[in-house]
């Protein structure tokens, strides 16, 4: 404990000193930058700055980056709220509450509170990664593809909480959203599946312009297509607080949101896109007013937001503590210290204790400068409403096209985008919702991936599952909530979705 | 016949104009395509190769990442671009392999190796077999012996199927007559985490990215698939050492251009990378990275590319289509 806070104590001294400082400030206005425009996620932002980092020493180069990928979590959330459009994958439920919030004037307080909970999640995350990544880090490596696999199926699972419409819908939606995660190279056996010729379709259909084009297009051409523009939202300062209600109904999800969030992010690979789907449904399932989400609960955007920003902090953990490349960014981090000759390894906090607690210490500074940054930036953001839709639609239209050409410059990413923009207004029209497709697309290839590298590992006998304690047990707990799905055909009384639709029904008669 | 003579006249025009380009070459900025993404071998080697060409060439030298289906997207977009020496392509082993295996399923291939003048290696940095530290192998002929008695058995990741560190494996298979169980990861970093957690026996890695974890005692290296020990772990031998010596096997990296650039811009681009790999900048980076530099240019570049691509091409006609259960 005296060590850690000595060691912490060095970071401090290595993080405020000006130049670091200042890097870290860099990276987290970067980051806020690359959250807000739509389709450029943190990866691609890190990605293209990575080679701008080359010229600085490597605890400079290491908080900047980070700062840019925990920074991008807290833009993130800004257009998902004020325009409907996801900066990033990890904010595509934030589009839901938070853009009916906005649309209900409340756009100041959904935009504070994802602000305040990514501040709490990232702050919360720093320390339980600064006290748990050593035996963490061994955890999160037992999970081999059998244990994701189990897990991607509790992911499957979350769907059943995220339309308040029909499930068959829904349902259908994710089919659709599975379907198209199949395109692309099979990456058990090379076939190219569904591409017809087109080598960009090899990777497969990106989730930034599926997410992009369903949500923030398809929300475009609707308002062109209604008769009389909508109001502009003209919101009063009183306005940009959020009410004592709102920030009892958040605090829960907030902590929530946080543990959820490390507790997937430290998992290697890609699942902490998931981390604020999980959550929502969460918020969603203990909420006492489930038939609220949707219509601009504030805990739909506190607990999303809470949870992508704690799982950022989470992904360092197995990248830290045991130098091991555990997802995409990580990776790109990883490759930013052999640039600069530190070789990143389970010797890493020994040899290089600056660089360590540099970091975590940054960790913390960095969060606070974006809390800063943020909240005052909720009024200028607001005000973003009042610009006209005739010149505010096109603008977006055109940073859509940019951020999404940015990532691969491919223009088979644009015409992804266009193309979903279209289904996402033809779903719209037909009162389909397109977030489930977005979590199909997610999964499909990590669920299928992680399925077949089991039966690789055991030569093909499904057994593998059961013989595996942590696969076991996550697989336990799914059968147990399918079981419980079934609960309203035996007991009495009706569930949410039950009396939501006995109300609508109530309506139309 | 009038008509005839404007023609000729007109081709030789053209002719004078693309040599008088060549020559000016280059006039103005080049783009590098790494067909990887930023972070990986290809991109890390493309960064200093860039900076380094832009010292020698007075030109700025881009590195742009066009990347996707395992470097075929990149690669593709080289090969059709305009012949003038001003888009270039850094690519590695998989230039040889990915047509290799487009062969295999019988489809149109995104691209061949004809469409490519090489230009110069960069560096070559020989797989390593590394196993974890508390497997029973000590040694390479332990490992193989195992293998040979218990077909199928003993698993390995890899950073995609027909992709290097595949390829590795599959010459050591063909090398040594074993059969192990492939576990196909989707890049390199994944490969690696795997069998750090114990999901998979066996990985052939290039040397830098496992050295830290071999130093901190997690794994341990058998063997290496080049044709000289790997300098920072003298006591692993070789596969050719071992009696192996179809086992050989580089992740290398060199500059082509698309064929058809005309060969005064090539003689340029041969020198200016020569020169390139000279500078000590260049030199200091590829030493923090660990990775060998290894200049071959024109004939010798020919040779080593042409031995390399029949190697791999045995490799993926010897692994041929992969049918899972």
């Amino acid at each position: 404990m005296a060590e850690t806070v000595h060691n912490l104590l060095l970071g401090f001294s290595v993080a405020l000193s000006p130049p670091v400082l200042l890097y870290a400030f860099v990276g987290c206005v970067v980051g806020t930058i690359v959250g807000v425009l739509p389709g450029v996620g943190p990866l691609a932002g890190i990605s293209l700055l990575l080679p701008a980092t080359f010229g600085l020493d490597a605890t400079k180069a290491i908080v900047m980056l980070a700062g840019i990928y925990y920074g991008a979590m807290y833009g993130g959330s800004t257009t998902s709220i004020l325009m409907r459009i996801p900066g990033e994958a990890a904010s595509v439920m934030t589009c839901i509450d938070g853009y009916a919030m906005a649309r209900k004037g409340r756009a100041g307080p959904a935009l504070a509170i994802a602000a305040v909970g990514s501040y709490v999640a990232g702050t919360v995350s720093v320390v339980a990664l600064m006290f748990l990544a050593p035996p963490l880090a061994s955890f999160a490596l037992r999970f081999g593809p059998p244990e994701y696999f189990a897990l991607l199926v509790l992911g499957l699972l979350v769907l059943a909480y995220m339309s308040s419409g029909s499930m068959v819908k829904a349902l259908a939606m994710a089919t659709l959203g599975l379907l198209l995660g199949m395109i692309g190279i099979d990456q058990m056996t090379g076939y190219f599946r569904f591409a017809y010729g087109v080598v960009e379709l090899g990777d497969g259909i990106g989730v930034v312009p599926v997410a992009v084009g369903l949500f923030g297009l398809s929300e475009i051409l609707a308002t062109a297509g209604q008769e009389t523009p909508p109001a502009v939202i003209k919101p009063t300062l009183r306005e940009l607080l959020p009410s004592r209600q709102e920030w009892k109904d958040s605090n829960w999800p907030i902590w929530r949101g946080t543990v959820l969030g490390f507790l997937i992010g430290i998992i290697p690979g890609s699942a902490h896109i998931i981390s604020s789907f999980v959550s929502y449904a969460v918020e969603r399932r203990l909420s006492r007013r489930p038939e609220e989400f949707g219509q601009g609960a504030v805990a739909g955007v506190a607990g999303p937001e809470s949870a992508n920003n704690s799982a950022t902090s989470g992904a360092f953990v197995p990248m830290l503590a045991l130098g091991v490349p555990s997802g995409p960014i990580p990776a790109v981090m990883l490759a930013a210290m052999m640039v600069h000759g530190v070789s990143p390894g389970p010797l890493l906090i020994k040899q290089q204790p600056e660089l360590f607690w540099g970091f975590i210490a940054s960790m913390y500074v960095g969060n606070v400068v974006l809390l800063i940054l943020n909240l005052p930036l909720v009024g200028v953001f607001v005000n973003l409403l009042r610009v006209p839709y005739p010149l505010l639609y096109p603008g977006i239209l055109v940073f859509c096209i940019l951020g999404v050409y940015a990532v691969n410059s491919s223009v088979v990413d644009v015409w992804i985008m266009l193309v979903m923009g279209l289904v996402g207004y033809l779903l719209r029209k037909l009162e389909f919702e397109p977030a489930p497709i977005v979590l199909g697309v997610i999964l499909a290839p990590m669920i299928e991936m992680a399925l077949r590298q089991s039966l690789a590992m055991s030569d093909g006998h499904y057994a593998i599952f059961l013989t595996r304690p942590i696969a076991t047990t996550l697989l336990a707990v799914g059968v147990f909530l399918v079981l419980l799905s079934f609960r309203p055909l035996v007991a009495r009384g009706l569930d949410w979705r039950a009396r939501m639709a006995m109300a609508e029904k109530g309506e139309e008669l | 016949m009038t008509r005839v003579r404007a023609l000729i006249g007109v081709m030789a025009l053209a002719a004078l104009a693309g040599v008088a380009a060549a020559q000016d070459y280059p006039t103005r900025p080049i783009t590098l395509v790494a067909p990887f993404p930023p972070g990986g071998v290809a991109d890390l080697t493309a960064r200093p190769v860039a900076a380094a060409l832009e010292k020698v060439l007075k030109n700025p030298v881009g590195v742009v990442n066009k990347t996707g289906a395992a470097g075929a997207v990149g690669m593709q977009y080289v090969a059709t671009s305009r012949p003038d020496g001003y888009t270039l392509l850094l690519a590695l082993s998989s230039i040889s392999i990915i047509p290799e295996a487009d062969k295999i399923f019988g489809r149109p291939p995104a691209f061949t190796v004809e469409q490519f003048a090489p230009i110069a290696l960069v560096s070559a940095d020989p797989t390593i077999l590394v196993v974890r530290a508390e497997s029973p192998w000590k040694t390479a002929k332990e490992f193989i012996e195992d293998a040979q008695k218990r077909p199928g058995q003993i698993s390995y990741s890899s950073s995609g199927v027909y992709g290097t560190l595949h390829m590795a494996m599959a010459l050591l298979e063909h090398g040594a007559s074993v059969k192990l169980r492939h576990v196909p990861y989707s890049g390199a970093g994944p490969a690696l985490t795997a069998i750090l957690g114990g999901h998979v026996d066996a990985l052939a890695s290039g040397p830098a990215v496992v050295l830290p974890h071999i130093k901190a005692g997690k794994l341990r290296a058998l063997a290496g698939w080049g044709d000289k020990r790997v300098a920072a772990l003298p006591e692993a031998p070789t596969f050719k050492e071992l009696g192996y010596p179809d086992a050989e096997f580089y992740i290398w990296a060199g500059v082509f251009a698309p064929k058809g650039t005309p060969e005064p811009v090539l003689a340029k681009l041969r020198d200016a990378v020569r020169q390139a790999v000279n500078d000590p900048e260049f030199k200091g980076a590829m030493e923090k990275l660990e990775t060998p530099i290894a200049f071959k240019q024109g004939e010798e570049f020919q040779r080593f590319f042409d031995a390399d691509a029949r190697r791999l091409a045995a490799g993926v006609q010897r692994v041929g289509r992969v049918e899972t259960k």
